[in-house]
């Protein structure tokens, strides 16, 4: 950890020997246009945070609904967690692509016009974000399902007999008793999400780097032209967003 | 009837989002059994015409399919026996011995779980260049051979087991070393099941970092294999989807079998916060 703080502050790289430049690369990843491409692109991919808070809460008290099956659900849900992203990457590549996929098959059905999936900017974005919501939401389904499991019956009994409906139940009671596990989850998906690499690198190779996020563009910098100092200056931009997650976590869980 | 409306739509929704998880892993197995002009048939076909199984052997000749799956094989199995055996022996010192530093040494370890693997990548990278590991199956076992995680997890299963047992095992005369390895690990049995299970998954998916360290092609893992195949074999789909059938049963089986296991994983780790 320090010594990507120290190797950012220098013009480091395999070919010749290193030299102390101080603040040299910070200036130079401040003044590029395409790192603050890269950035806000980021940015744009943390939106499925939110998306799949919500997908997996309202299952998650689906599946709690399940009398019979919920196991097999939940068996059914985590299938895409445990799939390695490269093998997730190559499914929806096939499933995405222009002429032969299932995607533009689908709305040909419909007699829409067929989408770029994986070419145009920014669908090639929300793309992505599909596959992230698709492998994501069983996992946090099972956050979630352990969270509701520490919420006393003893509440939610008193509250129907006092009348309240499903709805009601679910947004005054179990909601509001769920905060500790929505902000825990909204840490680990956000750091994921800030660090987004393999999706990309599967799914869209070949489109410009103006369309990629940050992880891409450290792994440009520094595996592909070696440049590991300024390669660093980008890991300490990536690690500060990081701690900004944790740090809003924990005002968060004082507040509560 | 308004409570049977609700529940019929509940298990509506419910199957709804089974399909969506599964249906991309049945495409994906259909694509992998189908003849080379009916991946491009359209209408697209969900069964095929007739099955064909010359895209299994097919990625097996066109890449060193088998040098890959004996890789991804060594380093998982090296992974998890590492993990299994090194943060053992941290989490039984941290949670019985007594000793200076004990609290600092444990917080460290706690503070490395906060940082991504993503944001240590280059440092990283420049130690095993230093070793002389890069492009090595050690380079990549090594940095994630015990992490903070693992270490924190061992640490609460020692924490768990009653001192009385400890003190027992003391007045018999065992040495502590035996004693770890008698008595006090196999008491940890569930945390090292899930840790295995946990260890064997994650590492069997990674990614990132075998493709930074591993650069000659007789290395690679299956998962910088098929990267790589894709690019290369772009039009020949049916194999690459035979090729990800292949990569993916591993983990699947072990899921299966362990899931149990996993979940509990999940728990402990989310737990942590």
């Amino acid at each position: 950890m320090i010594l990507i703080f120290y190797y950012s502050l220098l013009r480091y790289n395999v070919f010749e020997p290193s030299q102390f430049i101080l603040f040299d690369n910070y200036l130079k990843l401040f003044s590029d246009k395409t790192f603050w491409q890269t950035f806000i692109n980021s940015l744009i991919y943390l939106l499925v945070t939110p998306i799949l808070i919500i997908i997996s809460l309202i299952l998650a008290l689906a599946v709690r609904e399940a009398t019979s099956g919920a196991k097999f659900f939940r068996t059914i849900y985590f299938l895409p967690v445990v799939t390695p992203i490269v093998i997730v990457g190559i499914i929806w590549r096939w499933i995405f692509s222009e002429d032969t996929g299932l995607m533009n098959y689908l709305l040909s059905l419909l007699s829409l016009p067929k989408i770029f999936w994986l070419t145009d900017y920014p669908t090639n974005i929300i793309s992505v974000m599909l596959v992230t919501i698709w492998r994501g939401f069983g996992y946090y389904l099972v956050i979630f399902l352990a969270g509701l499991a520490v919420i006393p019956k003893g509440i939610e009994d008193a509250s129907r007999l006092d009348g309240a409906s499903y709805f009601q139940q679910a947004y005054y009671i179990l909601i509001p008793n769920l905060k500790p596990t929505i902000t825990l989850i909204f840490v680990i998906s956000s750091t994921a999400a800030i660090k987004l690499f393999i999706e990309l690198y599967i799914l869209i190779p070949g489109a410009p780097m103006d369309n990629k996020t940050i992880m891409l563009y450290l792994y440009r910098h520094a595996f592909e032209r070696f440049d590991l100092g300024y390669g660093s200056a980008i890991g300490v931009v990536l690690f500060l967003l990081t701690l900004g997650f944790s740090y809003v976590n924990v005002k968060m869980m004082e507040r509560s | 009837m308004k409570i049977k409306f609700s529940r019929f739509a509940v298990y509506l929704f419910l199957i709804f989002a089974a399909i969506v998880s599964v249906f991309p892993f049945i495409w994906l197995l259909s694509t992998s059994f189908k003849g080379a002009e009916e991946i491009f048939s359209f209408p697209p076909t969900l069964i095929p015409n007739d099955f064909v199984f010359e895209n299994y052997s097919g990625v097996w000749k066109a890449i060193s399919f088998e040098k890959y799956f004996v890789n991804s094989l060594i380093i998982s199995v090296s992974t998890v026996v590492l993990t299994i055996f090194l943060s053992s022996l941290a989490g039984f010192a941290l949670a019985r011995f007594h000793f200076r530093g004990r609290k600092i040494i444990f917080l460290i370890i706690l503070a490395t779980i906060m940082i991504p693997q993503e944001v240590i990548i280059v440092p990283l990278y420049t130690i095993i260049l230093k070793l002389k590991l890069a492009d090595t199956l050690i380079g990549v076992i090594l940095p994630f051979a015990v992490t903070g995680f693992s270490i924190f997890m061992m640490r609460q299963a020692y924490l768990s087991i009653p001192k009385e047992i400890e003190e027992a095992g003391i007045m018999d005369g065992c040495s502590y070393l035996k004693f770890w390895w008698k008595v006090m690990m196999p008491m940890t049995k569930p945390t090292i099941a899930t840790l295995t299970i946990f260890t064997f998954i994650v590492t069997w998916g990674d990614f990132l970092w075998p493709l930074i360290v591993l650069k000659s092609p007789e290395n690679y893992t299956l998962q910088v294999g098929l990267s790589y195949m894709i690019g290369t074999f772009i039009n020949n789909y049916r194999f690459v989807a035979a090729g990800a059938v292949l990569a993916t049963i591993p983990v699947i089986i072990v899921f299966l079998l362990m899931q149990k296991y996993f979940e509990r994983g999940i728990f402990t780790g989310a737990a942590k916060g």
